[in-house]
């Protein structure tokens, strides 16, 4: 196949993907709302389709570029909304049994994803030189693994937790305690009683339609979901350490320095101070729970900057990496 | 505090700082401090990585950068505050760390305790097994023992326990910080940084005389510090896709002992640097560095290869369409005369610009052109004399611009290109532009603290992964005689993280406990075997 092919499935396998992931995150907000185990179900088989569709577009733009497809800020941010996604679909939904969050982690990659396809598009092609690096695929992979974990531990699912924190807060009291009070923020290790296989709203009357469930929370209760963003977090924590790791073995052989104040470099190190911070503060007390969620917060924003408003905005050596 | 408390000697103070800087509430605030700071740095523009923002910034808003300068905002991560958040972070880790470290030494030597009712603890189970009460022991034991357990037999009865990882692997996670700042000190303070340009087929030589002041030495390296390794350019290659993107640098180079002895020939390529006698040298830049010769008749007064530069190029036009400028100054002669050249290494591109069309991206050399324009005067008012743009204040122009392609010779008395193999008038003044090379810009450095830091890295994820992924779990196990000859094994758990997976482990290690003391023994158990939680 030639370039040209490669590049059309590429694009057309992206744009279905979209479809795709717009289409399942309607579905699974429908189903957080009326609770219609069919719809779920429908969502989380169109949200696979799209998963293996947009990886489809991945390997095409590999193959059309005729490197590993992540060398640019499109490609960067097409793998991270994919493996936002897997992780979800994989962990969250398979392996926690959580249903409810789906909306939330689709709508994240598509938002990625119409800002990867509307602002960052470009055709494939080579690589500078010294972006054609051994250790810098290293590099680069590390970071886009631990870019989705981080994010969706600290983007998705942080605010779903203070949400919902918030709201047992204000409703503690009230008639619906349907289950173990969640002990708030508790820790992964703190709540041994709180079985996360069985959210109490996930065990009777769960799928009931939305008049009978009343006030009862939409979402699994909130000590669920803080050791939900704990486990991403400390799962893309070292994974994230490794790839800084990594960048400076790349930095050193080809800039001759592990580490220059590059503002790339100093956002990477910023987040990971942040995050840090954050895994610290929830083995501190009187910081676990929602000031410890405020601080991932914090690590999201941080993120960000690390990725888009560097590049687009502060520039540095890395930005060569922008217009590759 | 209240009135009556002692007053606050110089020993309770000192008290009062260092348990507060144990607090896990310091540590944070100073790692959310640091990070603070770092990103101070990131939006005020730094010396270190864009002067020129910096020095235009002094130019635009003189005040604000005067006040940004005095407070080190220009130079945050070398400022006095920078340093002082991370010695803080360190101090008041270190003093977290030595009691922990004590109390870690201490409780890994206390050997695992007895306990004496199994089946009060959470996770309990009992077993029938074929093996005798003593063989079940001895099988489990070296079961425990195969499964990193640290075992520990008491009275017929096994205690073990195993996850000591978790907190040797956060302890070493947090130790190996000061590594880093060790080989960071060690590495930049011992080290030095620098540009070494040179033509091909030139040698340079490792001594700080020859940075021509790109030279950044470290706090505690001295200027004769270096090696005098001797790097001889043999050639360099630039190569590009289609496109005109680079594809990539490459600098062969010998490389020669102080002594003149030949070290070896290494290829220097972008990613790839080479190193030698503990210094290295990277690809960084090159340039054009056509062979010019100027003579007075027939006498030589100057020859060889010049460094040519290039502005910037301006948003929108590639780098490569831009041509080459260069000087070459003659103070020996009368009047004192400047030469500046334009250098088109493809003249194809040159004659495109002429006839108003864009130029095409140069990425090799065809038909070199170079443009002369001759200036006669004063030198010495120039500022710069090693620039590559002639100062013409204290200069007239000669002449006219002359265009000279490769091997030609113009005589700038008459302003006329001399047909080749003629030689000029006795007397005129000549200029030959005799060949075209280019030169490579190598970054030469030398770090000794990269070894440290790449120890200290690795000391740091496996602490971090121990530290995160591994639990610390209790297990004791029991036996006592069962029906025909067999035994009752009784096995207890507990877990100190991790609660939730700890029940699935406990229920297979107890399936695997029970197959290695010989397996259920016959007849089974007719009363319902309990494993679990309570």
């Amino acid at each position: 196949m030639t370039i040209a092919q490669w590049t059309r499935i590429s694009t057309d396998a992206f744009t279905v993907a979209l479809v795709a992931y717009m289409v399942a995150m309607v579905g699974y907000f429908f189903y957080l709302a009326f609770r219609r185990e069919q719809v779920w179900r429908a969502a989380s088989a169109i949200a696979w389709f799209g998963l293996l569709t947009q990886i489809v577009s991945i390997v095409a733009r590999g193959f059309a570029a005729g490197r590993m497809p992540w060398g640019n800020m499109y490609e960067f941010t097409s793998l991270t909304s994919m493996l936002v996604v897997l992780g979800y679909l994989v962990i969250v939904e398979r392996r926690y049994g959580a249903k409810t969050l789906g909306g939330f982690a689709l709508a994240f990659s598509v938002i990625t994803m119409l800002i990867a396809v509307l602002f960052l598009y470009v055709g494939p092609g080579p690589l500078l030189p010294s972006l054609n690096n051994y250790m810098r695929n290293i590099h680069v992979t590390a970071i886009i693994f631990a870019f989705s974990l981080l994010a969706l531990g600290s983007g998705v699912l942080t605010p779903l937790f203070l949400y919902k924190e918030w709201r047992e807060r204000t409703d503690s009291g009230s008639a619906d305690t349907g289950g173990p009070k969640p002990i708030m923020g508790g820790s992964v290790d703190a709540a041994p009683g709180q079985a996360v296989e069985e959210p109490p709203h996930f065990a009777a009357g769960a799928d009931e339609p939305v008049g009978t469930t009343g006030r009862r929370g939409l979402l699994p209760p909130s000590a669920t979901l803080d050791r939900l963003a704990y486990r991403m977090i400390a799962f893309g924590f070292p994974i994230w350490t490794f790839a800084v790791i990594a960048g400076a073995v790349w930095a050193q052989s080809a800039w001759g320095r592990y580490w220059g104040w590059d503002p790339k470099e100093t956002w990477a190190f910023i987040t990971w101070v942040v995050f840090a911070g954050y895994l610290h503060a929830r083995a501190t007390a009187g910081w676990k729970g929602r000031r410890a969620a405020v601080i991932a917060l914090i690590g999201f924003a941080c993120l960000l900057v690390t990725y888009y408003a560097v590049n687009l905005w502060i520039g540095g050596l890395h930005s060569t990496y922008a217009n590759a | 505090m209240s009135s009556t408390a002692a007053p606050l000697t110089l020993r309770r103070s000192l008290a009062l700082v260092w348990r507060s800087l144990r607090s896990m509430r310091t540590a944070l605030i100073l790692l959310l401090l640091l990070a603070l700071a770092a990103i101070a740095g990131s939006l005020v523009p730094q010396q270190g990585t864009s002067p020129a923002t910096v020095a235009a910034m002094f130019r635009s808003h003189p005040l604000r950068a005067d006040i940004y300068n005095a407070v080190g905002l220009f130079d945050v991560y070398g400022s006095w505050w920078f340093t002082l958040i991370y010695v803080l972070l360190l101090v008041s880790l270190g003093a977290c760390l030595l009691p922990r470290t004590r109390a870690f030494v201490r409780s890994a030597r206390i050997p695992p305790q007895p306990a004496r009712e199994l089946d009060a603890l959470r996770h309990h189970a009992e077993r029938t097994v074929a093996l005798s009460p003593e063989q079940a022991i001895d099988h489990s034991e070296h079961l425990l023992r195969r499964r990193l357990f640290r075992v520990r037999r008491i009275d017929g009865a096994l205690a073990a326990e195993k996850g000591i990882a978790r907190e040797g692997g956060s302890l070493m996670f947090h130790w190996a910080f000061f590594l880093v700042l060790l080989g960071v000190v060690i590495g930049k303070g011992t080290g030095f940084t620098g540009y070494a340009v040179i033509t091909e087929g030139q040698c340079w030589t490792d001594a700080a005389v020859n940075y021509d002041g790109n030279l950044q030495q470290g706090r505690f390296a001295s200027l004769g510090d270096h090696t005098g390794i001797q790097i001889c350019v043999k050639s360099f290659e630039d190569t590009y896709h289609r496109s005109g993107l680079p594809m990539d640098f490459v600098t062969t180079a010998e490389f020669r002992s102080p002594s003149g002895e030949a070290l070896g020939e290494q290829v220097i390529r972008v990613n790839h640097p080479a190193s030698i006698d503990g210094i290295s040298a990277y690809q960084n830049a090159f340039g054009w560095a056509p062979i010019v010769q100027v003579r007075r008749g027939s006498r030589l007064i100057a020859s060889g290869p010049l460094q040519f530069e290039k502005d910037p190029a301006p948003k929108g036009i590639s780098d490569l369409a831009l041509p080459w400028h260069g000087a070459l100054r003659l103070p020996t002669t009368d009047p004192q005369t400047g030469l500046q050249f334009v250098l088109w290494p493809d003249g194809r591109a040159f004659l495109q610009v002429a006839q108003g069309g864009q130029a095409p991206m140069m990425t090799t050399a065809n038909h070199p052109l170079l443009i002369l324009t001759a200036y006669r005067g004063d030198l010495s008012s120039e500022l710069r004399p090693q620039s590559a743009q002639l100062d013409t204040r204290g200069l007239t122009k000669w002449g006219s611009g002359q265009l000279i392609e490769q091997g030609r010779t113009v005589d700038l008395d008459t302003g006329a290109l001399l047909p080749a193999g003629r030689t000029s008038r006795a007397g005129d003044l000549t200029v030959t532009f005799a060949g075209l090379r280019q030169y490579t810009v190598l970054q030469i450095s030398r770090d000794r603290g990269v070894r440290i830091l790449g120890l200290a890295a690795v000391l740091i994820l496996v602490g971090l992964l121990a530290s995160l992924y591994t639990a610390r779990r209790r297990v004791w196990v029991k036996a006592r005689p069962g029906p025909d000859g067999g035994s009752v094994l009784e096995v207890g758990g507990y877990a100190l993280q991790r609660q939730s997976q700890f029940e699935e482990e406990f229920a297979r290690l107890v399936e695997r406990l029970q197959a290695a003391a010989g397996g259920p023994s016959p007849p089974v158990s007719t009363e319902p075997e309990r494993v679990g939680t309570r």
